[in-house]
């Protein structure tokens, strides 16, 4: 029985964290523009998302580190340096993208404009993590995250025709815009293949002290949280679908958003719409402040966990406060929030060989992960997902340039 | 013991297994006519920067020293380590080394000062 409640919390943990502005937002793009064409991007994000998780979850569980710990070990400080800067830049965009999630949320709720909401957002997400444990942000935001399933819900009440849902989850050359095509289905990839998700992954992993008994658990959890969190992507995208593309409407503003949800809900959608964007959107930011803390402590072998009080890991709560303020600051530079999303997912998508090649390694190390090496076909996906990861690489910036707009 | 492999960039801990760092470097002593052997190892931003870029570790070591931060890296000899299958254990007391220097800095000066924390 506990392992049964210990598997949902986790699912419900993984589901709750899944939705973010960067899915919401090429999803709802890829919808609009495509109609239900570019849902295999969602499933093939999906896929990898769920390999990728286990077995970062496996490594911990077994190994009792995280992987940038591993990495820093295995791979040396030159490397570890490459990854940390790539990571961090990344990160910070990634998470100014989603801390104007919070405010365009707050912005839609009150009317007031969404500069005005950068840092009382931020300061609240910054009041979560200092005074929270580990266990109540990751359950209490993830639980609060749950709202998302009006999406779900949503999708079916619209009735999609279900025979073209399916078409659209297997790969097809685009009928028009063919570069504008392969630009979403790069964003799509890169806001699911997100290396915050399997590096916070294996960071909670330890915080919830996992040990080895938890290998079976950590499977479930990995692929129910994170095909369900596929899921709630995929409806969004069946909602843009059936609401924006046939009125041709191209999602230009994040105004635009409520859309999805009224003309199924009414007016309760548009509320459903900003509980669920802004509730989405503080978990990941909290998500990704604590990744890279985490990511610095663990690279340079400092005291950290979220458990602990501030003060007996001063540099680890230094490097949370010092990200939280600079995402804040670019958030009221006054950028586009929608910008900095899609620029954001793309820059995840051309940098994700860096964070994936060192899986290959690591699973396969006797000396971390003993006798739960990675068997024939994890290989076998990762090897594929470094192959995507260095396609993306080389596409995604030229891609930004020639059809992100 | 293969020294890159099993000791170089291994997270440090000291004998109440306090994290206190990583072994950022090695140090060698070459005597005539005897082999080379482990002296200390070190922990420090200067040690660090070196191994990108002798370069870059001048630079930055000129720059802190302006600024009044001893950029001398802090060495723990090597007959007080015991290097472990996760970890290397020093015989030290973290908060009694300069490898904590920054950290109870920030306690003291900023963190400290935060409610709450």
């Amino acid at each position: 029985m506990k392992k049964i409640v210990e598997i949902a919390l986790g699912i419900v943990t993984s589901v709750g964290g899944f939705l973010e502005i960067g899915s919401i937002t090429t999803a709802a793009q890829a919808g609009a523009d495509f109609s239900l064409q570019l849902i295999w991007a969602i499933v093939l994000g999906g896929l990898c998302i769920i390999f990728l998780v286990e077995q970062a979850g496996r490594f911990a569980a077994v190994s009792g580190r995280t992987i940038p710990d591993a990495i820093r070990e295995r791979f040396g400080f030159n490397y570890f340096t490459m990854l940390y800067l790539t990571l961090v830049i990344v990160s910070l965009l990634v998470l100014a993208a989603e801390i104007g999630g919070v405010c365009i949320a707050l912005e839609l709720a009150t009317g007031i404009g969404l500069q005005w909401w950068a840092l009382p957002a931020t300061f609240v997400i910054w009041l979560v993590i200092w005074k929270g444990t580990f266990g109540a942000i990751e359950k209490g935001v993830s639980m609060l995250g749950l709202v998302t399933i009006c999406f779900v819900v949503g999708a079916f009440l619209i009735h999609p025709p279900w025979n073209q849902v399916l078409h659209g989850a297997v790969p097809s050359l685009p009928k028009h815009d063919s570069v504008h095509y392969w630009f979403i289905a790069v964003s799509i990839l890169g806001a699911s293949i997100s290396p915050y998700l399997f590096f916070f992954y294996s960071s909670g992993a330890l915080e919830d002290e996992w040990r080895e008994t938890h290998v079976g658990i950590n499977r479930v959890i990995a692929t129910g949280g994170m095909s369900f969190g596929s899921l709630i992507s995929i409806a969004v995208l069946i909602l843009a679908a059936m609401i924006f593309a046939p009125k041709g409407i191209k999602i230009e503003h994040y105004s635009q958003l409520p859309d999805l949800l009224v003309p199924v809900f009414g007016h309760k959608g548009f509320w459903l719409l900003v509980a669920s964007l802004g509730i989405a959107c503080m978990g990941a930011a909290m998500e990704i402040t604590l990744q890279i803390a985490y990511l610095t402590a663990q690279g340079f072998g400092w005291n950290w966990s979220e458990n602990q009080r501030p003060l007996d890991e001063a540099r680890f709560s230094f490097v949370y406060t010092i990200v939280l303020l600079l995402a804040a600051l670019v958030v009221l530079t006054g950028v586009d929030p929608l910008s900095v999303t899609i620029v954001s997912m793309v820059l995840t998508a051309a940098t994700l060989p860096v964070s994936i090649v060192p899986f290959l390694f690591l699973m396969n190390d006797e000396r971390y992960v003993r006798s739960y090496r990675n068997g024939w076909l994890s290989n076998a996906v990762v090897i594929f997902v470094i192959a995507l990861a260095f396609v993306l690489a080389v596409v995604s910036v030229p891609l930004q340039i020639f059809g992100g707009s | 013991m293969d020294l890159v492999r099993d000791c170089l960039d291994k997270q440090l801990e000291d004998r109440d297994h306090r994290r206190m760092g990583r072994v950022d470097g090695l140090i060698l002593e070459c005597e005539d006519g005897q082999p080379p052997r482990v002296a200390y190892v070190e922990v420090g931003v200067k040690t660090l920067l070196d191994r990108l870029s002798c370069r870059l570790g001048d630079a930055a070591a000129r720059l802190l020293t302006k600024l009044d931060i001893d950029t001398e890296p802090y060495r723990i000899p090597w007959g007080k380590l015991h290097v472990g299958l996760n970890t290397v254990r020093a015989d030290v007391e973290a908060e009694k080394t300069p490898a904590l220097e920054w950290e109870i800095w920030l306690r003291k000066k900023v963190i400290g000062r935060i409610p709450g924390a």
